[in-house]
């Protein structure tokens, strides 16, 4: 009758890019400051602290917690919907479905530990976000693959979100302009996976 | 004389809608321009497995032998396709028959697709004729989209985009791509898209339009060539039109 299913979908589908796809952009962009080294990454986290407290915990609640535990709550019950199958039907939009429900099962578990560890426990207890904290952080080789990994399934799940959004909301409709668009979007997510490898190998090069 | 050259099949068979599935291979005498459809006729006629152990004929399903009826689909070597137009000489061997398990199994390869005509109710896959109105002469097909709709007529329901789709299934409430986009092929019609808010805003349910995935195995599967996602994006516009109006126009 009130179409329920059908206004939790289309919230679920812009969740992905507005907060979900421009948090992520933010947080590429912030952590290839690193590139330039720990002064350069360090003013730029400083950059964000200026934002007093209290707003910031607003945004992050409303503007952040919510919208990313309803995606991701929501996002699992899709995923589990799907029996997928590219072995057995291997076109590449098929594999990039699999890969979509892939990337967000892990990014369920990663998003969990990445949060509780860092905002929640060391920013959240008083230790403030630093390149040297980082920097301790990957020297261990599993936290450091676990973050690229992370990373990297994040940006593939977003670009490849991009490009299902234009077939969901009837954007992109016929197959020239979908194939057009799921490539620029596959562009995008080696671009950004690049520069992500660069950022974290800066701290591995020093 | 040369020895007979013989086609191998392996067969997923099931005795009836809960018993296990177990599998049998036959050896079928080459013929050129042989098809699925016609070997499962020398199945039926001499029900013997590769091994000489005498067996039960195969079960499944046909009707049109032309790829029209879309009764023979079946699961051949991995991918849901239509038994009588698969040439055995297309097909690497041994060829591989399974039945479409998105789709309650009956025997074999018989399997019960009425979840399909379900969904067609459910869009309103027809035209509504009879009323308290006057009945004239039908009004002519819009020139501009009579190519589309006969392209969309051309669906058979045989089940192959539903059996492909991975959003299709037990563990999912969704009706698949093809009685989804009948929706559409209603609503170009002059008559019946006087009904086309009742079919959208039946899309909009649960199981509906939403559930799908664009994973877009449908598109790639037809035996009919209806381009599926192109229809469904369409569908996609139509839905969300009619959501604002919804919200809007009441």
């Amino acid at each position: 009758m009130f179409h329920v299913t059908f206004y939790i979908r289309r919230l679920h589908s812009i969740c992905g890019i507005v907060p979900m796809g421009l948090f992520l952009l933010e947080h590429v962009l912030t952590n290839a400051e690193a590139l330039g080294g720990p002064a350069a990454f360090n003013e730029a986290i400083g950059k964000i602290a200026l934002i007093p407290h209290d707003i910031m915990l607003v945004i992050e609640i409303f503007g952040l917690a919510i919208p990313f535990l309803f995606h991701m709550i929501y996002g699992l019950y899709i995923a589990l919907q799907a029996k997928n199958n590219p072995s057995q039907y291997g076109y590449t939009r098929n594999w990039q479905f699999a890969l979509q429900r892939w990337t967000a099962i892990f990014l369920f578990v990663f998003l969990i530990i990445h949060v509780v560890d860092l905002r929640i426990f060391t920013k959240g207890g008083g230790t403030p976000i630093s390149y040297a904290l980082l920097d301790q952080m990957f020297n261990n080789m599993g936290w450091f693959i676990l973050y690229l990994a992370g990373m990297i399934a994040a940006i593939f799940h977003f670009c490849n979100g991009v490009t299902t959004l234009c077939m969901t909301w009837g954007i992109a409709k016929g197959p020239r302009i979908q194939t057009f668009i799921g490539r620029v979007m596959m562009l995008v997510c080696v671009l950004l996976s690049l520069v992500t490898i660069a950022f974290m190998a800066a701290y591995k090069m020093h | 004389m040369s020895e007979q050259k013989t086609v191998h099949f392996i067969i997923e068979r099931q005795d009836s809608p809960d018993s296990k599935p177990y599998t049998e291979e036959f050896l079928v005498p080459y013929r050129p321009a042989l098809n699925v459809v016609a070997a499962l006729m020398e199945i039926q006629k001499k029900p013997v497995t590769k091994d000489g152990k005498k067996t039960t004929p195969v079960v499944w399903e046909c009707n049109c032998l032309e790829k029209v009826c879309g009764a023979c689909m079946m699961v051949i070597n991995g991918k849901a396709r239509q038994a009588c137009a698969t040439l055995v000489d297309q097909i690497p061997q041994p060829i591989r028959l399974a039945p479409a398990r998105t789709f309650p199994v009956i025997r074999d390869l018989q399997i019960d697709r009425s979840v399909m005509f379900e969904s067609l109710k459910r869009i309103q896959g027809w035209v509504e004729i009879d009323g308290s109105w006057e009945v004239n002469t039908a009004p002519i097909q819009n020139p501009y989209t009579a190519a589309t709709a006969y392209e969309i007529s051309h669906c058979m329901t045989c089940g192959c985009c539903l059996e492909a789709c991975p959003n299709v299934g037990p563990q999912s409430d969704f009706i698949g791509p093809a009685p989804t986009v009948q929706a559409y092929l209603f609503n170009l019609n002059p008559l019946g898209k006087f009904d086309k808010e009742k079919r959208l805003n039946a899309l909009m349910e649960k199981g509906g339009i939403t559930s799908c995935g664009n994973s877009q195995n449908c598109v790639e599967v037809c035996p009919k060539d209806i381009k599926l996602t192109t229809y469904l994006a369409q569908l996609n516009r139509d839905v969300n039109k009619q959501a604002l109006k919804n919200i809007f126009n009441k």
